[in-house]
């Protein structure tokens, strides 16, 4: 049984870790009002342009870019694993990595990474330097526009044959799954569709919209743009996703610090009760022998 | 008072301007482009260039200047949206950064867009 002592040492160092898992948890719930403002912030641009894409695929006939045709077919595909840079989230990285593994096994892969996390995977499976960027960098939509730049040169130079992004998606606060996205060469069907309450006007409107010079031009400046953005929002969803599997683990935490807590310090009053209760029977034992001898 | 109509200028990170338009000019890859109430059904790309647009602002006309980036530009009956990769006002340029941007720059977009701010400074100076 160990000591008082021994047990006052560790309900010592468990209060130190609690009061840790305690402020990061704050901290976590702080920046997820942040990362979820800034992806609010996105919501219009996104909103515009997927407006202007549905427009845009009604109206063109054939489009001469390089997204809209499948690659060289002897190219690995290109695969964009995106995580956090930091852990203490949980199963958060991991997740999201062994569904980059799950999903290349038996295919020829080469990789980009997002998040420090992704790099050392990539890295300790032996793919060696692959180009890689930090999720958190001060102004994330330049490093998504680098992303992008980056896979569709690899893309139109034939290094690649597609570009598919996996990446975090934020359920709820409780719950964040890893989601797979085929974005490059698009296919009609992963472009938005008209949801519901729009598609009446838009059906009116299509007809009539008048595209300066032409759809099929304005198309092929929209789409490298769509991919960038599809990057960007990402990456702030990567975010959001992160502080919320950081809260709830640093709120498990905290939990299970405070559990261990009261465990060790009922065990430590049992201790201290037994040695006083010893001490007792010594010291009476010890008067009786006193008087009886 | 002239008619107007909704205009907003988004740009990845924040919605830049949203309010009622007179007049919007933008730079599209075929040359100024000014849209008007009730302008027909329009999408175009923009290149990088100085928008200008005169917006209303507590009942007063009022001239709106700002560096924009590549981008597009969607008129509909009933609204003006602009999306642009930057949108700078004037108080947010730095000339002497923005020279050095223009002296490193080698995409012809970053030329452009540097251009475009050294112009925007230029006409309010």
């Amino acid at each position: 049984m160990p000591s008082v002592k021994d047990l006052r040492e560790r309900i010592r160092s468990l209060k130190n870790t609690q009061q840790i898992t305690k402020a990061m948890k704050q901290v976590a719930a702080a920046k997820i009002r942040r990362a979820e403002a800034a992806q609010k912030q996105a919501r219009p641009y996104a909103d515009t342009l997927s407006e202007m894409l549905r427009d845009l695929m009604a109206a063109v006939t054939t489009v001469d870019h390089p997204f809209m045709k499948p690659g060289n077919a002897n190219a690995p595909l290109g695969v964009i694993l995106m995580t956090a840079d930091k852990g203490l989230a949980g199963a958060f990285n991991s997740n999201v990595i062994r569904a980059g593994e799950h999903f290349a096994a038996g295919k020829n892969v080469a990789w980009y990474t997002v998040g420090i996390k992704a790099r050392n995977a990539v890295r300790r499976a032996g793919h060696g330097d692959r180009p890689t960027w930090v999720l958190n960098a001060p102004s994330k939509i330049d490093v998504a526009r680098e992303v992008a730049k980056r896979v569709t040169d690899d893309f139109v130079n034939g290094r690649i044959s597609g570009i598919t992004l996996i990446s975090s998606k934020l359920i709820s606060m409780l719950s964040q799954k890893p989601e797979t996205r085929a974005l490059v060469p698009i296919v009609a069907d992963v472009l938005p569709n008209g949801s519901a309450g729009h598609t009446e006007a838009d059906a009116s409107r299509r007809g009539a919209v008048e595209f300066a010079p032409s759809p099929e031009f304005v198309l092929s400046r929209l789409l490298p743009k769509y991919l960038e953005f599809t990057i960007f929002s990402a990456m702030l969803e990567t975010d959001a996703a992160f502080f919320a599997a950081q809260l709830l683990a640093m709120n498990n935490a905290t939990d299970n610090a405070g559990k261990l807590i009261d465990e060790l310090t009922i065990q430590m009053n049992n201790a201290r009760q037994a040695a006083i209760t010893k001490e007792l029977l010594e010291i009476v034992g010890g008067a009786e022998a006193l008087v009886n001898g | 008072m002239a008619s107007t109509i909704p205009f907003k200028l988004i740009t990845p990170t924040k919605v830049v301007f949203e309010g009622d338009a007179e007049l919007v000019i933008a730079v599209t890859t075929e040359g100024e482009e000014g849209i008007l109430p009730r302008h027909a059904p329009f999408l175009a790309a923009l290149k990088p260039g100085v928008l200008r647009a005169n917006v209303q602002s507590d009942g007063k006309s009022e001239r709106l200047e700002l560096a924009t980036s590549e981008g597009f530009m969607q008129a509909l009956p009933d609204r003006v949206t602009v999306l642009v990769d930057e949108a700078l006002h004037f108080d947010d340029i730095d000339v002497a950064a923005t020279r050095d941007e223009l002296a490193k720059a080698t995409d012809p977009t970053a030329i452009a867009f540097a251009q475009a701010k050294l112009r925007l400074v230029g006409s309010q100076a």
